[in-house]
Formats: structure tokens, C-alpha cells, sequence
């Protein structure tokens, strides 16, 4: 699909957001976004208290936006100063670079263009990689010995998949995946909310759906991740984006922030995103429970 | 302008997701009427039923459409992913102002020309065709007309159980920020529920008389 008329799309994203945040980032504060998902939502919240705790910033939250673009174009529009993002989405969906390279040539490259087009700094990552996580039943993967992707080319013909709209759409998304593991469902997948692909998968409606690796549902619901085995998907490391301009006004944010540098690896940030969409809990208490506790 | 060069670049694509969203609406209009205006005429001869049955339609009214996909993919029969769910949400939209205009229509009608029907020797089954429903049309049908304008708005969160329709522009533009696949998916639902609003006009006034 054509992605051209950025510009057009920025100024209408602008107006959109600007309606949907109500008003401009003030000086005075630290407006912290999130994407429309738990783990940004988490993420942001550490990020926003531990501002608070650490600084006296005052810190306002616009989370739960949107996907990577609606908070992209927030960030470069000013309306918000930091969000939660992955070097590889930003690589491939920001930047639109073909996924290939290792984590570490990707960080550095999102980190520059980043830095060079848009004033934006992308600080140290949290320390675990929230990979598309290609997921089917455990009773699946048992009873046709399924352990990477490359396994499912053989069974794909008789499955139905359903996807999120974001997966479908993207770069490093469906269409490459299909081309790099020679995949052929049954039928188009189906075109669905990413929340429901959970459902559907476990209630038998599709048999593999394409979640993140740090979702707490894959455990709760008796699924399996498919390991990547071609590494056709780039290392998504989270980090904080914080917009340059920000981080000069108050320096003891970036201080703040950097101590959040390795702090989460991948079972615990499971088990964060488990404790919110499995058990229900409250993300602030979450976010600040889990602060008290590794950042005293 | 950008959205008549996408429509021409698929047009194909369009047309199908144009018919599958006609489809789905017309599909659930059908089926919330065979079950609303009986509902309806129901409450009328039972008043006591009234409020629990259109408290009932108030409040699925408020459900949100995804968290009520959630709650029917479980579901046998009625549930699942793909056009059927969707249809089953979007009847449960509906209900309500089919009901309540039924409702509404039947109660309205002069009890003086019931009586009257009834001082002829009408049968209640006689009544309710000759004289009640023609008289309560003009309220029912505006009702089915806000229904259905409702439900081609409605019908694009069909596109969040794989049931397709003009909502997969939407979501997909939605994903992306793609502005024109966003207006490639709303245009035409708003020209859509224009369309459904006046042709239900014209019947309308047809088939009223006052």
C-alpha cells in the first residue's frame, strides 16, 4: 500500500491530535505518551513516576493514544516529550529500513536518524526485546511437533490465521514473514482487532496469530511462541524516546531516566504485563510497586 | 483527491468490501425487525414488560463493540470470528429503536378508533393489522430508519472480527496513519447512510397516511 503524502498525513495527524490530547505540551511539564497496548501503557507509567519520584517535573500522562504511528506523529508534533518505543519497530515501520541487521547496527542507526531528522534521543533500553511472537495452542504444537515457524510451512495449508491490522500492514509484518518461511494459509488471515486474536486463537476460531513475546496472555491461555528461526523479525528492544529539546530543559530527567538502563529482561516484563491483563491489577500500583522494588 | 486514485488503483478490492458492509447492514436490519417489532407489539399488549425489555435495549446499547466481540467468540452458534458475529452485534444495536418505536407506535394509536375497530366486531388479531399497525407505520419505520442509518456507521467495527466490510480501510488506516485509507473507508459509509436514510424516506412516505 502506497505511504506516500507524509506530509498531508502529518499536518491532519497534527490536527487530530491536537483535538484528541487537548492542547500543546507546556514547558513546564513532561507530557509522557503511550501506544494503545498494556506494556506501553506499563512502561510509561514507570517512566512518568520515576520522573516523579526523582525530579520535581511535573509529569502529565497521554497514554493508551494510538499504534506506533499515531504516537510518532505526537511526538514529532510536540505534543508529547517521551514515549515507549522499539528499535525495530522504528526501524522498520518509522524508518522503513528492510529488517536484516543485529540489534546492536539497529539501535544505532534508529538512534541516529532519529537524533538527526526529528531532535529525538533515544535513551538506554529497558534491557528486554518484545519480538512478534507467532503463537499457537499448546496442544498444536504438540501433536504436530511444532517448535520454530519454519515447522508451520508444512501444516499452514489446512490452518487459518488471523492478525492484527498493524502486523498486516507493516514492513516487518505478514507479508515478509509469508515470503521468508514460504508460508500459504488456507485463506487470507483474517483481518482482526489485535486483542481478539488472543480469543479467537484460544477458543479455536483461528490456529496461529502473530501476539508480542512479553504479553502475559501466551502463558495464561496455554499457548506456544513459534521460535523465529530464520530471524526474519529485528531485535524490538524498548527504550525511552525523549524529544531532544526536553531533556536540555531538565536535565535531571534524562539523570532519572537512566537509571531505568537494564533493568527489565524479558520474563519479568511477562510477568508485569501478566500481572495487569491476567490479574487485573492496577497499572500505577503495578508501575509503582515495581519501582520501589528494583529502583529504592 | 488522493481517494479517488486509491479507488482506482483498487477499485475491486472497494467494491467487495462495499458490498460485504451492505450485506452486513442489511443483514442485521432484517433480523433486528423480524425480532423488534414483534418485541414491540409485544410490550404494547404487555406493559408490564416494558421496562425490564427496554432497560434490557438500553443497556446493550452501551456495551462496547469490542468488548461484546469478546464476550461472543466463546460463544457456539452465535459466536466465533467472521460475518456472523458481527451480525449478531450489530442486531443487538439495533434492537432498540425498533423496539421502542414499535412500542411507541402501538400505544399512540386513538383509543377511540380501537374502540371503535372493536365496536365492529374485530378480533384482536383484526385490530392489530387493520387498524393498529397502519395507523403506528410512519413511527416504526423511522425507527427502522434510524436503526439502519445506525447500523452502516455501526457495521465498520465489523472489520474487528475479520467480518471485512468498509471497516478494514478504517482499522488499516487507523494502524498505519494513513489518512486516505481512513477516508477510502468512511466516504462511502456516510455517502452510504445518506443513501439508506432518504430511500427509507421515500418509503416512508409512501406507505403513511395520516
Amino acid at each position: 500500500m502506497a505511504l506516500a503524502g507524509w506530509t498531508d498525513r502529518r499536518i491532519v495527524g497534527s490536527l487530530l491530535l491536537a483535538t484528541l490530547a487537548g492542547g500543546c505540551a507546556r514547558s513546564d511539564r513532561i507530557v509522557i505518551g503511550a501506544k494503545n497496548f498494556t506494556e506501553s501503557d506499563l512502561l510509561a507509567e514507570i517512566i512518568a513516576q520515576q520522573i516523579e519520584r526523582r525530579t520535581s517535573v511535573p509529569v502529565e500522562r497521554k497514554l493508551h493514544l494510538g499504534g506506533t504511528f499515531v504516537c510518532h506523529q505526537a511526538i514529532t508534533a510536540g505534543q508529547i516529550d517521551g514515549y515507549a518505543e522499539y528499535t525495530g519497530t522504528a526501524f522498520t515501520a518509522v524508518l522503513k529500513q528492510e529488517p536484516g541487521p543485529g540489534a546492536d547496527s539497529v539501535r544505532r542507526l534508529v538512534s541516529n536518524e532519529y537524533a538527526g531528522r526529528w531532535q529525538l534521543v533515544w535513551l538506554e533500553p529497558f534491557g528486554f526485546n518484545n519480538t512478534f511472537a507467532i503463537t499457537v495452542r499448546q496442544a498444536d504444537a504438540e501433536r504436530y511437533g511444532l517448535k520454530r515457524i519454519s515447522d508451520l510451512a508444512a501444516i499452514a495449508p489446512r490452518w487459518k490465521a488471523g492478525f492484527g491490522y498493524e502486523f498486516l500492514e507493516r514492513a516487518d509484518g505478514f507479508a515478509g514473514l509469508a515470503r521468508v518461511y514460504g508460508l500459504q494459509f488456507s485463506a487470507p488471515p483474517l483481518a482482526m482487532d489485535l486483542g481478539l486474536t488472543y480469543r479467537a486463537l484460544a477458543d479455536g476460531n483461528v490456529d496461529v496469530i502473530a501476539g508480542n513475546s512479553t504479553d502475559g496472555q501466551i502463558e495464561a491461555l496455554r499457548l506456544v511462541v513459534l521460535e523465529d528461526d530464520r530471524h526474519y523479525f529485528p531485535p524490538y528492544e524498548a527504550a525511552p524516546v525523549v524529544r531532544a529539546a526536553a531533556l536540555e530543559r531538565h536535565p535531571d530527567v534524562r539523570r532519572a531516566l537512566s537509571e531505568l538502563a537494564g533493568t527489565i529482561d524479558d520474563a519479568e516484563m511477562r510477568r508485569l504485563n501478566a500481572r495487569a491483563d491476567v490479574r487485573r491489577e492496577d497499572i500505577r500500583a503495578i508501575a509503582r510497586d515495581w519501582l520501589a522494588r528494583n529502583l529504592p | 483527491m488522493d481517494v479517488l486514485r486509491f479507488y482506482g488503483d483498487n477499485s475491486r478490492e472497494a467494491l467487495g468490501l462495499l458490498s460485504q458492509h451492505v450485506v452486513l447492514v442489511l443483514a442485521s436490519t432484517l433480523v433486528a425487525v423480524a425480532i423488534g417489532v414483534p418485541l414491540g407489539i409485544l410490550l404494547a399488549r404487555r406493559p408490564r414488560w416494558r421496562r425490564p425489555v427496554l432497560g434490557f435495549a438500553n443497556v446493550c446499547q452501551t456495551i462496547p463493540s469490542l468488548a461484546l466481540f469478546g464476550f461472543l467468540i466463546p460463544l457456539p452458534f452465535i459466536g466465533g470470528v467472521g460475518a456472523r458475529t458481527a451480525i449478531v452485534a450489530l442486531v443487538v444495536y439495533a434492537l432498540l429503536p425498533i423496539v421502542r418505536n414499535t412500542y411507541t407506535g402501538i400505544v399512540g394509536v386513538d383509543p377511540a378508533v380501537r374502540e371503535a375497530g372493536r365496536g365492529m366486531g374485530m378480533t384482536d388479531r383484526e385490530l392489530l393489522v387493520m387498524v393498529e399497525l397502519p395507523l403506528a407505520a410512519g413511527v416504526i419505520l423511522s425507527g427502522i430508519r434510524v436503526a439502519t442509518v445506525i447500523g452502516v456507521g455501526v457495521a465498520t467495527i465489523a472489520a474487528a472480527v475479520g467480518a471485512g466490510g468498509l471497516g478494514v480501510y478504517i482499522f488499516r488506516g487507523v494502524a498505519v496513519v494513513n489518512d486516505t485509507l481512513i477516508l477510502a473507508g468512511a466516504l462511502p459509509a456516510a455517502l452510504l447512510a445518506l443513501g439508506a436514510d432518504g430511500l427509507l424516506g421515500l418509503v416512508e412516505r409512501r406507505f403513511v397516511w395520516r
